[in-house]
């Protein structure tokens, strides 16, 4: 029985996605997306207030910076953080912040330059 | 799989719940029985103190893992600015709240005697911190925090019994006032379980939503889990009260070594409703 309900919670924990409490609403680009040339910035957009703590972007799997967050006060529902441009490639942004709950939130996304 | 610092923030909020619930529980039990138990002050206190001490340290250690999760480095921890902005928030509110009630409980509990009450306010005020944060305080219904509150309440007076109960079946000497005290918590017991159940199903209802969301989520599935494992503790607590107990009453000397094995059992299943609550309150997102 215990066995059986350890194994449960096991499996409850690995199919849980990380960390999670992101209630992401838009991101633009949008994920997934394929775009013909490096968008200036990139928008995060929330359904509540957050303050952004970490974003990263690594292009290609290769190369990996923080974004600029800015100067920040209070807790917000749209960022803009201006983009390095790259060149073509994959580019993955994974960000951090925290919710005007108090929540911890994280997500990701990827768009594609060609 | 969650990375370390979702990890981090299970492990440091299951040591939270087992250090408050079981520092509150002590000296619940400790009023409520205190006939039975005046023989074990220094016993029970020293335990008190013990477990309060160790959730004022998870209360400081998880504020900081939050830090950690927000930067995703350790660094956060120790980051000013983000323990600032966690501060204004409520994890900020939450913790002041639950060291100002651990604080009342430590002052009562090395005063003893009539400090106890305040060691017993103390208690309710770290309990009722988890009622100010979380999936439960979002909703911003002060009945809805209550039904949490009444849930830890009566989690805390169960945990709280399971030690000198141990600590009383163990010695031949002291087996009469085990049976005394075991039909005594049985008999609260029989009316304080039903609304601890009453009280998890509210909470269910209100978070989960739904049979589909219970079923096809992380959330659902670890809740399940959760009561799962507190099906089998109110089997051994009906047990307890149907067959050991009264064969303690009866002066049956295997009875103490029974209820001995019976509560070791229960504070397994504890651990792992716990360590379940720590989960979703933690790492998993309210399907609702």
């Amino acid at each position: 029985m215990i066995y059986r309900v350890a194994l449960t919670i096991l499996l409850a924990l690995t199919s849980a996605q990380a960390l999670a409490h992101s209630e992401k609403e838009s991101m633009t680009p949008a994920d997934g997306a394929i775009l013909d040339a490096v968008p200036e910035t990139i928008g995060l957009r929330f359904n509540d207030g957050m303050r952004l703590t970490k974003v990263e972007m690594t292009h290609a799997e290769t190369h990996t910076e923080a974004l600029d967050l800015g100067t920040q006060s209070g807790f917000v529902k749209e960022f803009s953080l201006p983009l390095t441009p790259m060149g073509p490639g994959m580019y993955h942004i994974e960000w951090r912040g925290l919710g005007v709950d108090g929540h911890p939130m994280n997500g990701v996304f990827s768009f594609e330059v060609k | 799989m969650p990375d370390i610092w979702g990890q981090a923030a299970v492990a440091t909020k299951f040591l939270l719940y087992l250090g408050v619930l079981t520092s509150a529980g002590l000296i619940l039990c400790r009023q409520v029985f205190s006939e039975q138990l005046a023989g074990l002050d220094r016993f029970l206190r020293a335990w008190a103190v013990f477990f309060a001490l160790l959730a004022a340290a998870m209360s400081f250690l998880g504020f900081a893992v939050r830090g950690a999760v927000l930067m995703d480095d350790a660094s956060g921890m120790t980051d000013l600015a983000i323990l600032a902005l966690l501060w204004e928030t409520p994890p900020g509110d939450a913790l002041l709240l639950r060291l100002l009630g651990l604080g009342a409980l430590l002052t009562g509990v090395v005063l003893g005697g009539r400090w106890l009450w305040v060691a017993l306010l103390g208690s309710f005020l770290a309990i009722w911190s988890f009622c100010e944060i979380g999936h439960v305080a979002s909703e911003d219904r002060l009945w809805f925090q209550s039904v949490l509150f009444g849930h830890l309440i009566v989690a805390a007076f169960w945990i709280g019994v399971l030690l000198p109960l141990h600590k009383l079946a163990g010695s031949a000497d002291t087996l009469r006032v085990a049976a005394v005290l075991g039909h005594r918590f049985g008999q609260v017991a029989s009316v304080a379980v039903p609304l601890l159940l009453l009280a998890g199903v509210v909470m269910t209802w209100r978070l989960v939503g739904s049979l589909s969301a219970l079923l096809g989520t992380a959330y659902g599935l670890t809740l399940l889990a959760k009561i799962a494992v507190v099906t089998l503790l109110l089997a051994l607590a009906a047990i307890n009260k149907t067959r050991i107990v009264p064969a303690l009453q009866s002066g049956d000397p295997k009875a103490g070594p029974h209820l001995a094995r019976s509560i070791s059992l229960e504070w397994v299943c504890i651990s792992v409703i716990l360590l379940a609550t720590a989960v979703f309150t933690s790492i998993l997102t309210v399907p609702s």
